[in-house]
């Protein structure tokens, strides 16, 4: 079949394909570009080469804080997010509770709804019964975004497993618990890493609920470099952009020795 | 009368408004091995896990070694089950596995439970296969692992739900025959289902013959073979014959006429006149040469060659049955030839007697 | 087994979550889009929205940069998603880890890549200006053109991957066979391909419009306070001028104009997964 494709066709797929790559990694390869000039100013292809930026970032409080706490962030996302998502994975995929699919669908939900409005909601129903808002409202918020990736991830672990292991593990006299902590949670093990894995990434991300949710005290690494980028962009920025996107490759790697990238992804 | 080890009592199942389960009774003593049989979709599956626990009963009562054990959950019935699919726990080693039901029901101490691990393990020759994962083993070896994790805890009863049908032919010969050992070594309670019926004629004490949802007939393999009580037992036990025909009762001894002029004898005594269903084996079809003293008059239709057998398909008058004769003589296509059946090899069913 | 209470134990937290934590502040945000301070209904707030000129003048970017956006994705999507589904397994797996890569990086992270890009003295304008095509200091920055190459690359992989999953699923002997009937490599492509791609190109249409119209930190770093869209207006809206009923009566009409959207999604993608 690829043999009758002409050979012209070919040859434009071929070049249409390296622009289209071109476009959609260009801005991460010239961040990371920038990253490594030694002039004072953000510019593209870089002036020189050198490592001051990534050793300003390292040493700026505005930059280490603010990674901290979102890395604090994000791993206290992916505890709740794997706990809860994985429970609701599970409960979905055994079928057994009324409304099953209507719940599948409304669990999933917040992929799709402006996370504008929610965030813009929770903002405002915290601010009424809460009070502040705090690291715990961003945690909150995030954990509610984070939880449908670990439910896809598990659901699609669970789809693939023998569909007769908790039947059989009932007749070997584990009751319903058990059966769940020795036999259903073990074969869902890859899919909720995985799950885990997109947790963390979207919550050290995220923007748009980390506007809404901050407060003056609290300062993720996303919303420091959105308020530079508002001001005076420097090449600091990019170095800690390129350290971030160093960070999405390293957990795609993971996802995809866990999991198979495409199996989550489609 | 000894306690069963399993009785079912009237049991139904309905899913939704369709009954799948229509009444079934049914006594099993200990250590008998006992094969639920019959056609796609008569409910020998769903019978089977209402045993385990896995379906619900929707009337009747199950008792399992005594305990009426109808709402409990499969965790705490006396019972072990092969799946289909093996249903082998994949991050466990085979020897966690077979330790699963001991670790699970806490059936004695750490090194008992052990010894009897390797114990099963060797009774199934998988001793030197203990510290592999299932998906490192073989079809046949997986079987193996399914049946000794399901035999370690020595339960009341042990349900196998079609074990041997992911199995290539030669296999499942050599399985059937390990069955049959471990149930002789073990004594288990053993309930079998199958859709072959072979298989269950081989390998058991008892046949139950389910037909949508009711037991249709049940008995030794013998006698279920050779003395088929209706039409659907005859047709389903294979290799049987089954005509319509009208019983006359000719000066005593009844004959059933398949047209006018042929008739085959019957035992003296064994139907009343009128329409009748007859039924034969293959193998009890006598064909003799066309000048024979005896037997009806009928003709070859085909001839095929099985090897150690020729089946012949006969036709007399508007009739047609099959025939499976030793190569010893031989009958070509279209020949004419005569019928002779032992009367006492013709079974009268759909009409009793008078 | 009766009752499965454990399964509802096991999606309690979720489903509480869920409940308390994202459908009682959606409910309410949009609830407040439609209510006085004394509780009672009113449409004031949304009929502010739909006559001042400045807002219909949003919404009307927001529609317009949303259409141009999602017909860009599906252009330059189809040909890339058919071109994925036949290349070996390998080669489609790196694809997709790249295509996925930008959809994973911070949303703040790639605008700043494409601030870099097309601002003054950016890579573009540069190649720009030395074909002759524009003056010195031009910039892309602050112009709808730029809102649409940010949005675009970060929409992208959402078309790939639902027009990817449906030509996955065809049988390529229905190519051959077009082939073999006489149809050229381009007729077959739109005779036979085309057609069996259409529900995922819709269904990736949909996602991509949606999505379009609620993200705010794109537009408004790309396109500047000059040109606002919809959801940038609701941020601006709650956090500059405090007024929360209209910035809920502005989620209220985004929210509507989603969800009128995502039925047929929901519709598609059972579908085509079915
Ligand atoms: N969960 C269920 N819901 C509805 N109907 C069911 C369910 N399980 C089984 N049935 C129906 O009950 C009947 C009996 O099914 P069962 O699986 O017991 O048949 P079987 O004898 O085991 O057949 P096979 O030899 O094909 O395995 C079938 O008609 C089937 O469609
Ligand atoms: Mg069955």
């Amino acid at each position: 079949m690829v043999e009758a494709v002409p050979t012209g066709v070919r040859a434009a797929a071929v070049i249409f394909m390296l622009l289209v790559l071109a476009f959609v990694l260009g801005p991460l390869v010239v961040v990371a570009g920038v990253s490594f000039t030694a002039g004072d100013y953000v510019t593209f292809p870089p002036e020189g080469l050198s490592l001051r930026w990534y050793r300003a970032v390292l040493s700026a409080d505005v930059y280490t804080h603010s990674a901290i706490t979102s890395l604090r962030l994000a791993a206290l996302v992916t505890l709740a997010a794997t706990v809860i998502g994985t429970g609701v994975a599970v409960a979905l995929h055994r079928r057994r509770i009324p409304g099953t699919g209507f719940l599948s669908a409304l669990v999933l939900s917040p992929l799709v709804l402006p996370t504008i409005v929610f965030a813009l909601g929770l903002l405002m129903l915290w601010s009424s019964v809460v009070g502040r808002t705090s690291f715990y409202s961003l945690w909150l918020g995030h954990t509610v975004i984070a939880v449908p990736y670990v439910i896809r991830t598990t659901l699609a672990v669970l789809a693939t497993s023998d569909p007769f292991l908790e039947e059989a593990a009932r007749t070997m006299g584990a009751g319903p618990w058990r059966t769940l902590f020795h036999v259903t949670l073990p074969q869902c093990l890859p899919g909720i890493a995985a799950g885990g894995f997109f947790a963390f990434n979207i919550s050290f991300d995220e923007a748009i609920l980390s506007l809404f949710l901050r407060s003056p005290d609290i300062m993720t690494l996303p919303i420091q470099i959105y308020t530079q980028l508002e001001f005076s962009p420097d090449p600091s920025i990019a170095a800690a952009s390129a350290l971030m996107i160093a960070l999405t490759i390293f957990l795609i790697v993971a996802i995809d020795r866990l999991l198979g990238i495409q199996r989550v992804a489609a | 009368m000894t306690m069963a080890a399993v009785e079912l009592n009237c049991v139904t199942k309905s899913f939704g408004d369709v009954q799948v389960i229509k009444g079934v009774s049914l006594a099993i003593r200990k250590g008998e091995f006992v094969s639920l049989l019959g056609p796609s979709g008569c409910g020998k599956t769903t019978l089977l896990r209402m045993i385990a626990g896995l379906e619900k009963v929707t009337t009747g009562s199950i008792i399992i070694g005594g305990t009426n054990s109808t709402r409990l959950p499969p965790e705490r019935r006396d019972i072990a089950m092969v799946f289909q699919s093996y249903a082998l726990l994949p991050h466990l080693t085979v020897r966690e596995n077979v330790m699963f039901p001991l670790r699970m029901r806490r059936l004695g101490r750490k090194d008992e439970q052990q010894r009897r691990v390797d114990e099963v393990l060797e009774m199934v020759q998988l001793g030197h296969l203990a510290n592999r994962r299932p998906r490192e083993l073989s079809g046949g070896q997986q079987q193996r692992v399914a049946v000794a994790r399901a035999v370690v805890s020595r339960p009341q009863v042990l349900l196998l739900d079609e074990p041997l049908s992911n199995l290539d032919a030669r296999l499942r010969e050599s399985m059937q025959e390990e069955l049959i050992q471990l149930h002789r070594q073990t004594g288990l309670t053993t309930v079998f289902v199958t859709h072959d019926q072979e298989e269950a004629l081989s390998l058991s004490d008892r046949v139950v013959l389910l037909n949508e949802g009711r037991i249709e007939q049940e008995g030794a393999p013998t006698d279920l073979y050779s003395a088929p009580a209706t039409p659907f037992s005859a047709s389903f036990m294979g290799s049987s014959n089954l005509l319509d025909v009208q019983i006359e009762a000719a000066k005593g001894a009844p004959c059933a006429t398949l047209a006018p002029g042929s008739a085959l004898p019957l035992e003296p005594g064994c139907a009343a006149a009128g329409p009748a269903t007859i039924t034969f084996r293959q193998e009890d079809v006598q064909l003799l040469p066309a000048d024979a003293e005896e037997g009806i008059l009928a003709t070859v239709e085909t001839r095929l060659f099985l090897g150690s057998r020729i089946r012949y398909v006969i036709t007399a008058g508007a009739h047609r049955f099959r025939c499976l004769a030793s190569p010893g003589h031989s009958f070509a296509a279209g020949q004419a030839i005569r019928v002779r059946i032992p009367p006492g090899r013709i079974r009268v069913i759909g009409r009793t007697l008078a | 087994m009766a009752s499965h209470r454990e399964d509802w134990a096991i999606a309690a937290p979720g489903l509480l979550l869920l409940l308390l934590a994202f459908l009682v502040p959606v409910g309410s945000i949009l609830a407040l889009g439609v209510r006085t301070e004394g509780g009672e209904f009113t449409p004031a707030y949304v009929i502010r929205f739909l006559t001042e000129p400045y807002y219909l003048g949003i919404s009307w970017r927001t529609i317009k940069l949303s259409v141009v956006i999602t017909l860009v994705c599906a252009l330059v999507g189809f040909p890339f998603a058919y071109i994925m589904a036949r290349v070996g397994p390998r080669l489609r797996l790196w694809l997709v880890i790249l295509i996925t890569l930008p959809l994973m990086t911070s949303v703040v992270v790639r605008t700043f890549g494409w601030m870099v890009l097309l601002g003054r003295g950016g890579l573009v304008p540069d190649i720009m200006r030395s074909l002759g095509l524009v003056r010195r200091n031009y910039t892309l920055m602050h112009t709808e053109v730029a809102i649409v190459v940010g949005m675009v690359q970060i929409l992208f992989p959402f078309m790939v991957l639902s027009i990817l999953g449906v030509i996955l699923r065809m049988d390529p002997r229905l190519e051959e066979a077009a082939r073999v009937m006489g149809c050229t490599f381009l007729q077959s492509v739109r005779r036979v391909v085309l057609p069996v791609a259409t529900p995922g190109i819709v269904a990736g249409s949909l996602l991509v419009f949606t999505l379009s119209a609620s993200y705010f930190i794109t537009p408004s770093l790309l396109g500047g306070a000059r040109l606002p869209v919809l959801a940038g207006s609701i941020y601006e809206t709650a956090t500059r001028t405090q007024d929360w009923p209209f910035a809920a009566a502005q989620s209220l009409i985004l929210f509507t104009a989603v969800l009128l959207l995502l039925f047929p999604y929901i519709r598609l993608t059972r579908k085509a997964g079915g």
